[in-house]
């Protein structure tokens, strides 16, 4: 049984989207802003498995195309790859070592990042922007950004579950 | 028995004796107090230093609470001065806007920011004001330094404002020193690109960029920033120019909508 229980994945993710909508703007370096929001994703994910990792994903993935202004669908979607491909893939990393989470928190950054300009430029009309360029001004500060900002929330989020044993993950 | 009767005799014996000094003589009397005045002299005199001492002490407690009251009375004097110091400020902005309003030959509805987008990808914001106060779909809006976005989902009470730094946002701009056109196009990062730009056209960091009033959208005329960059992407028959918003977009708190 999970430590964790539904509705508090849903407020985790609320409280997450929330920071992502107003305070988050104020702390912006490079124009970038850690996305807390796939950090929350993939801490279920990572955590809890595939299964939650799914559902944490379809629900902050909605929550964000509520309050952004692109397809509505795309966040639902990356969001719900990125929760469940790090759930399948949790058994494989030491969930103890804070490299192995900034690892995926940065790696996952980068691939949602990327798979969102990727799907965009195959929906949008007349898309301008050079991926090149978007990697470098965009992905690259948001990536390292948004990976150490889950330093500090995983070991917050891991003392406050007081999630220690193996057992207590899955 | 009479050991005892005796004794009492004795005792009623000396003290009559002693009244009778007392009453009679004034000299014996005086002598007596002042020797045994002397006597608790040093005894009065530390309990009259004690008392002296407490009543120094006494008075700790109350100042203590006065200056406790004081203290909170600063803190709340001083959470006041910020207070007015925010109003103050708020109150220079709005002055600001109200001024702009009334240059500008547009009815415009005043709003304020109250969320913005969470994602890294898109830049937009959400307003306070919606269908109830005026605001129409796909309609320009402005700050004070320039323009901001476009209305582009409009609810009852709110709306969302696709910002020109998001890369879905396209607007058509001139170079206001030469008039060359060409169609600003947002990034992630918060700054813009002037896309199809002539290659012989002579377009320089520091020239300003305006809306070309083209497609009825935006209006004509209209600050945007000001060009930082410009370059050629290869295989390409245009140059590009990186534009800076006149307009910190993430800083802002109050915006005027077209009506």
């Amino acid at each position: 049984m999970y430590k964790i229980s539904r509705l508090q994945i849903y407020i985790i993710i609320l409280i997450a989207i929330s920071m992502q909508i107003g305070p988050l703007n104020y702390l912006k370096i490079f124009g970038m802003k850690p996305d807390v929001v796939l950090i929350s994703v993939v801490f279920f994910g990572l955590l809890l498995g595939p299964g939650a990792g799914l559902e944490a994903g379809i629900a902050a993935g909605l929550l964000k195309d509520i309050f952004t202004l692109d397809f509505f669908w795309i966040n639902t979607f990356i969001m719900a790859l990125a929760g469940l491909c790090v759930g399948m893939a949790s058994d494989k990393f030491f969930k103890e070592s804070k490299k192995a989470v900034f690892t995926v928190v940065l790696f996952t950054t980068i691939l949602s990042m990327s798979a969102h300009y990727f799907l965009v430029y195959i929906f949008s009309k007349n898309f301008a922007l050079n991926y090149f360029s978007y990697f470098l001004s965009s992905v690259m500060p948001a990536c390292i950004y948004t990976g150490l900002v889950s330093i500090p929330l995983y070991i917050a989020f891991v003392n406050i579950y007081n999630l220690k044993e193996a057992d207590d993950y899955i | 028995m009479r050991t005892q009767k005796s004794k009492i005799f004795r005792a009623l014996v000396i003290i009559a004796i002693f009244i009778a000094l007392l009453c009679n003589s004034k000299t014996i009397t005086s002598k007596t107090r002042i020797d045994m005045s002397g006597f608790f002299t040093p005894a009065l005199e530390s309990v009259h230093r004690a008392w002296a001492l407490v009543k120094k002490i006494i008075p700790f407690s109350s100042i203590r609470e006065e200056n406790r009251l004081l203290r909170e009375r600063i803190n709340l004097l001083n959470r006041k001065i910020e207070e007015l110091k925010v109003v103050s400020a708020e109150n220079a902005r709005l002055k600001t806007i109200l001024d702009f309003r009334k240059t500008i030959p547009y009815v415009t509805i005043p709003a304020q920011v109250i969320g913005r987008d969470p994602s890294n990808w898109s830049n937009s914001i959400i307003i306070d004001k919606g269908i109830n106060s005026g605001l129409k779909f796909n309609k320009a809006v402005l700050s004070t330094k320039g323009l901001v976005g476009r209305v582009l989902e409009v609810g009852r009470y709110s709306a969302q404002v696709l910002l020109i730094t998001d890369p879905n946002s396209k607007v058509g701009v001139v170079i206001a020193r030469n008039r060359q056109g060409g169609i600003l196009v947002g990034m992630p990062d918060g700054l813009c690109k002037i896309i199809y730009i002539s290659l012989d056209s002579d377009v320089l960091p520091g020239d300003k960029v305006i809306t070309a009033g083209y497609g009825g959208v935006f209006p004509k005329d209209i600050m945007v920033g000001q060009v930082v960059s410009v370059g050629r992407e290869p295989g390409r028959l245009y140059k590009y120019a990186v534009v800076k918003t006149a307009q910190d977009l993430s800083r802002l708190e109050e915006v005027l909508c077209i009506r």
